[in-house]
């Protein structure tokens, strides 16, 4: 029996805006709890909620670069149910007239784009945090505490198709949606702090089929990690479930991440269940062309595009989609060290490998001061001048990350710079047969092995300064001759 | 008509605990609402009319711009509340 899976994300985005979305608290990064409440977003009576115009410029934005139609018409509606981190017993939140219908992303997996069809961005608020007292266990909790802190943050879904097939796509997607939402600023992205909040729905049907299995949704995800083995799992308990002919329930289900497994939490409702109704309190929402207009004038460049730019330069699909998914610094050090060397390549390896890796090695998590972006080129340029050798380079960069200095001084200090004068290294290279004559005897009687011996030799009188290549050619033409 | 719909998912949906007197005639009353909404179905509309987008207030949404305005104190938000602990409110225990 084949069977395929199908996926559809629900990813919600915590805007980075100052205030709260219906009411002008401040959003706050605090433990300290329930430090910004005001009687709208604790729900009491007669508190009239008034969007924030920046969390809408920013949902508008965010519709407009993944393509989706604007509804110029839109409004809010109540979505009703209870939950004590909710404390109006509803939510507000849009229902069939979203900020954006019908979108697309690229993403890109090593060397392949693919794209994936978003259903709807709507705008809709947060909820307060509920943390349980008791036994440990949450089934057995005698009470639930609450912060309402984030009860009323601007919040953003995005909805996918079912278009989905695999983990890997739905890791793919969502580091490009974070992307996305990071070069537009209107996040911080950091999923560590729940910034971005993922659910997936997830169905196995038959691979002739056309119609979709039951679909399990797997709530409030944040980590990537979290996100891949929750979905691997499901596919794996659908699919071992179709095999032995269980039927699989429509419910929600929790990823535990300790035991790697996802849990029944509660039976799935319809969305009728939610009883959305147009929110009386919030007259219909105008997105004029104008306003529009402006928003598209704060669009930056968005990660296709720089993907776009960046293999213009010469680099390939993946490495142009790891240099866009990184930080703002590091993508500008790759454009200027280019520019200077022109060499995609070796500016790409010493930014994202070398320079990456000694900074996390070494617990740097900025640049020093002194760091200057030309300096890189430089190390570049030297290697390429066959005045230093790769090796002598990695030393050079440790020591201008941590000491104030330029790569042609170090080199100069801990004189590195290379020997490239033919004469000098043969004068070395004559001293060096006389001095290991038992050596060249055991060479010229085919012990090739040991011309290694030689240039070992060569390089410690030299103090490493001369080229090894260089050297080797040399040595092998005087045992020759 | 009240085959169309199960009072007692209504009432678990609404946290309201009906007695079976009260699933009867809330039942009886349900059933009338619905016919009157039916009726809507019977209108002849033109696809403009049809566009939902209807609301009790003609008045155009206004939205605020993005700046903090102070408002409840720490201790004037949690003061109504019936229990409190360690700066939260406290209630039942109440999980999804």
């Amino acid at each position: 029996m084949s069977l395929k899976p199908t996926i559809g994300i629900e990813t919600h985005i915590e805007l980075n805006t100052n205030t709260k979305m219906f009411c002008r608290c401040a959003v706050v990064d605090t433990d300290e709890p329930n430090i910004s409440l005001c009687p709208t977003c604790i729900g009491l009576p007669g508190a009239l909620p008034v969007p924030n115009k920046k969390a809408i410029e920013f949902i508008t934005l965010l519709a407009i670069s993944t393509g989706c139609e604007i509804t110029s018409k839109g409004m809010f509606h109540r979505k009703n149910y209870f939950y004590p981190d909710l404390p109006k017993n509803y939510q507000i939140s849009q229902f069939d007239l979203p900020v954006g219908l019908n979108g697309e992303l690229e993403i890109v997996i090593d060397e392949n784009k693919d794209y994936i069809q978003i259903e709807r961005v709507h705008m809709e608020e947060d909820t307060g945090k509920s943390s349980h007292s008791g036994s440990g266990r949450i089934e057995s909790a005698t009470s639930t505490a609450l912060d309402f802190n984030r009860s009323g943050v601007p919040l953003v879904e995005i909805v996918t198709k079912p278009v989905i097939s695999s983990s890997k796509q739905a890791v793919a997607y969502i580091e490009e949606l974070r992307q996305l939402s990071i070069d537009l600023n209107i996040s911080e992205g950091r999923l560590e702090k729940g910034n971005l909040r993922f659910d997936a729905n997830i169905s196995v049907a038959h691979e002739d089929s056309n119609e979709l299995g039951t679909k399990v949704e797997i709530k409030n995800m944040n980590s990537l990690r979290s996100l891949e083995r929750a979905i691997d799992y499901e596919i794996q308990r659908q699919t071992k479930a179709l095999e032995e002919g269980v039927e699989i329930v429509q419910e929600t289900r929790h990823w535990d991440e300790n035991k790697e497994v996802t849990s029944t939490m509660r039976s799935k409702e319809g969305s009728a269940d939610y009883r959305y109704f147009s929110d009386p309190d919030l007259p219909n929402m105008f997105l004029s062309e104008e306003f529009i207009k402006e928003v598209e004038t704060l669009m930056p460049l968005l990660p296709k595009a720089q993907r776009e730019e960046l293999m213009t330069t010469g680099l390939s699909l993946s490495q142009s989609n790891i240099l866009c998914k990184s930080d703002d610094w590091i993508k500008k050090l790759y454009v200027k060290v280019f520019d200077q060397t022109k060499d995609s390549v070796a500016s790409y390896n010493w930014i994202t490998g070398e320079l990456q890796g000694q900074m996390r090695k070494a617990n740097i998590e900025v640049l020093p001061e002194w760091f200057n972006d030309d300096y890189l080129s430089e190390i570049i340029e030297l290697i390429k001048g066959n005045k230093i050798s790769f090796t002598s380079a990695k030393i050079i960069l440790t020591e201008i990350l941590t000491t104030e200095s330029t790569p042609s001084k170090v080199a100069k200090q801990k004189n590195l710079f290379q020997e490239n004068d033919s004469k000098k290294i043969s004068e070395m290279i004559n001293q060096i047969i006389q001095e290991n004559q038992d050596i060249v005897d055991r060479i010229k009687s085919g012990e090739d092995k040991l011309v290694g011996f030689l240039v070992g030799q060569l390089m410690k009188q030299s103090n490493g300064s001369v080229n090894p290549g260089l050297a080797k050619e040399l040595l092998l033409k005087e045992l020759e001759g | 008509m009240s085959n169309e719909f199960n009072i007692k998912n209504i009432a678990k949906l609404a946290s309201i605990n009906l007695s079976e007197e009260e699933q009867d005639s809330l039942s009886n009353d349900l059933s009338i609402i619905l016919e009157h909404v039916n009726a809507l179905s019977d209108l002849k509309l033109n696809s403009q009319q049809q566009e939902i987008f209807i609301h009790p207030l003609e008045k155009e949404l206004e939205l605020q711009e993005d700046e903090v305005v102070e408002s409840l104190t720490h201790d004037e938000a949690i003061s109504n509340a019936p229990e409190s602990k360690d700066g939260k409110f406290v209630v039942p225990p109440s999980m999804e």
